[in-house]
């Protein structure tokens, strides 16, 4: 950290002579017009849009294990920082956010456009502020993920009609380990659970034991899955609980499209016969309160829609649609001209654009 | 052949059918696709020049092929290089190799270059092109050998080679290099950017086979003058 802040004010010193050469607008910050000072969401106005500024590594650490796009991450990787762009759609939600009635139902926002727009690192950006303010984040980085590609499929121990997917469930529950610590130790269960005939988990037993549960015995952590979305969908809204829930979502129309997984006898995996998504969809009901839900759409790694589809009627299908309805859309749109000179200039910073032509 | 008049210039039909080789009439000139090319004024340009430009008038001109542009990114060199890569006439995935060995070796230069301190930035090279000429530069040998008869033996002699054979040497070995000696499981633009950037630092397995090269040239030297040309 030492190092980027030594490193950030000897570049501005030469940067800051060719802006005050070329640049109209004076600004009195040391850094540049595509930079800001301010690292808390929550201080995030219109006055910031079209800048950059820079996420804490130990926040990316802990909030995105694997939240964040691949191609974001090598970024991360190559420039020794993590850096986000204010844009309109993520300050709308984060606006929203601040201004919500806890009592009421949760709200539903939903991230639309085309491929490459940013939804995705909007969605990030929410999080974060969501994180700042220290709500406990539900975090799901691909809902797609848990729809194709099954490695291990087993029945369901609780349903019989129903299939578990551990791995995935394991990978998940690693992950909520490590964003949510400080609140593992604080929420305690309501209800009593059964694993198998001799381990339960008794009520009023810390959220940590049931999340350690899990991880230890592969073969019931979607059931444990469940019962933690259960467990934080119950308690969320309640007067004695002092968090409030973020439910973030990448990929929603996974949900409730199709999926490629295959029973023995070779059949479609509906997903509903899945528990993950099964519990997950009870999730995005909003019949809790004290907490928002944010979600984004992806055609990218849907399965079985045209590449041309981006708007919510589309990816989500009916029945997804009437399952999200009502739900506050909102569109991101590509970058604006200020946006795309203050990528432009972030890129020249931080040497990425090395021909010379691109100099001008 | 060569020596049609202008008034047999289309259609020409060659004696022998060329299948290889371009099929025009060596009246064709060269297309010239740089932009700068055309923007220098009048006043610059020497006699020769001039005389090249009222040429170009009256001539007819080759369609360019479609592999160069008159973009800024245009580069012969990389152009031969994807040329050389391409199997099975996939120019499509061949260049997309190249973009991402371009891509990776910007990545690694500019992570070393915001890790290391200050003394040390001027000297890390970001620029991938540079870093690809650089290399393919020190990878290209000076003098080759060719295999000449004698008195019923065939002697290893060492001969000068021309600026486009010493140029696709530096790119086969590298080419062959990449695709034989690394492992199995890695992407070629990983290999090659590899390969690139041991190569921009004068060590690395191509290095090795010039220096060879070298070595067997200077150990035949006193076969030099069984060369007659």
């Amino acid at each position: 950290m030492l190092q980027v802040t030594h490193v950030r004010s000897l570049h501005s010193g030469g940067r800051r002579q060719q802006q005050e050469a070329v640049a109209v607008d004076s600004e009195p910050e040391p850094f540049s017009v595509f930079r800001t000072q301010e690292s808390d969401p929550a201080c995030h106005s219109e006055t910031h849009i079209g800048q950059y500024y820079t996420l804490p590594s130990a926040h990316i650490r802990t909030l995105f294990p694997s939240g964040l796009p691949w191609r974001y991450q090598q970024q991360v990787k190559t420039f020794n920082e993590a850096c986000i762009m204010v844009r309109q759609p993520s300050l709308e939600v984060i606006s929203y956010l601040k201004k919500t009635d806890y009592s009421k139902p949760a709200l539903r926002y939903l991230f639309y456009g085309q491929k490459g727009t940013g939804k995705t690192i909007s969605l990030c950006h929410a999080v974060h502020f969501c994180y700042t303010q220290g709500w406990l984040v539900l975090h799901i980085p691909d809902a797609h993920q848990w729809v194709k590609n099954c490695k291990e499929l087993l029945p369901s121990s609780y349903n019989a009609s129903r299939f578990d997917q551990p791995l995935q469930a394991t990978t998940w529950l690693r992950n909520f380990r490590l964003t949510n610590e400080r609140f593992l130790s604080k929420i305690k269960t309501k209800h009593r659970y059964m694993w198998t005939k001799r381990e339960f988990t008794e009520e009023g037993s810390l959220l940590g034991e049931l999340v350690d549960q899990g991880i230890s015995r592969v073969k019931s952590s979607s059931d444990v899955v469940g019962a933690v979305m259960k467990e934080l969908r119950l308690q969320s809204g309640q007067p004695g609980s002092d968090f409030h829930l973020a439910v973030a979502v990448d990929g929603v129309n996974g949900l409730w499209g199709r999926s490629t997984i295959k029973k023995e006898d070779r059949s479609a995996v509906d997903p509903e016969e899945l528990t993950l998504i099964y519990n997950l969809r009870k999730l995005m009901r909003n019949d809790w309160t004290g907490g928002a839900i944010i979600a984004t759409l992806s055609q990218t790694g849907s399965l079985y829609t045209p590449k041309s589809a981006y708007l919510p009627q589309e990816l989500l299908g009916e029945r997804g649609f009437d399952s999200m309805d009502p739900f506050i859309p909102v569109s991101v749109p590509n970058y604006s001209e200020k946006e795309f000179e203050s990528c432009y200039l972030y890129y020249m910073d931080r040497h990425w654009l090395q021909h010379p032509q691109s100099e001008r | 052949m060569a020596a049609s008049i202008s008034g047999l210039l289309k259609p020409w039909t060659p004696r022998v059918f060329l299948v290889r080789w371009s099929r025009y009439n060596p009246y064709y000139l060269e297309p010239e696709v740089s932009k700068e090319a055309y923007s220098r004024p009048e006043t610059e340009l020497s006699a020769e020049e001039k005389e090249q430009r009222e040429l170009k008038a009256l001539r007819p001109i080759k369609a360019a092929t479609s592999g160069v542009s008159s973009s800024v990114f245009d580069d012969p060199v990389i152009s031969k290089f994807i040329n050389m890569m391409m199997e099975h006439g996939n120019k499509v995935l061949a260049r997309e190799i190249m973009t991402q060995t371009l891509e990776n070796i910007k990545k690694k230069q500019v992570e070393k270059y915001h890790k290391a301190s200050e003394g040390e930035r001027e000297a890390i090279e970001c620029n991938p092109y540079t870093i690809f000429h650089q290399a393919l530069e020190n990878c290209k040998p000076v003098v080759g050998l060719a295999s000449i008869q004698k008195g019923g033996k065939y002697y290893q002699v060492p001969i000068p080679l021309t600026d486009n054979r010493r140029r696709f040497l530096a790119m086969k070995w590298m080419i062959t290099e990449c695709r034989d000696n690394k492992h199995r499981r890695t992407h070629m633009y990983e290999k090659l950017s590899q390969e690139l950037l041991a190569a921009f630092g004068k060590e690395g397995n191509v290095m090795k086979k010039k220096y060879e090269l070298h070595k067997m040239a200077e150990a035949n030297r006193a076969y030099a003058h069984y060369r007659w040309w």
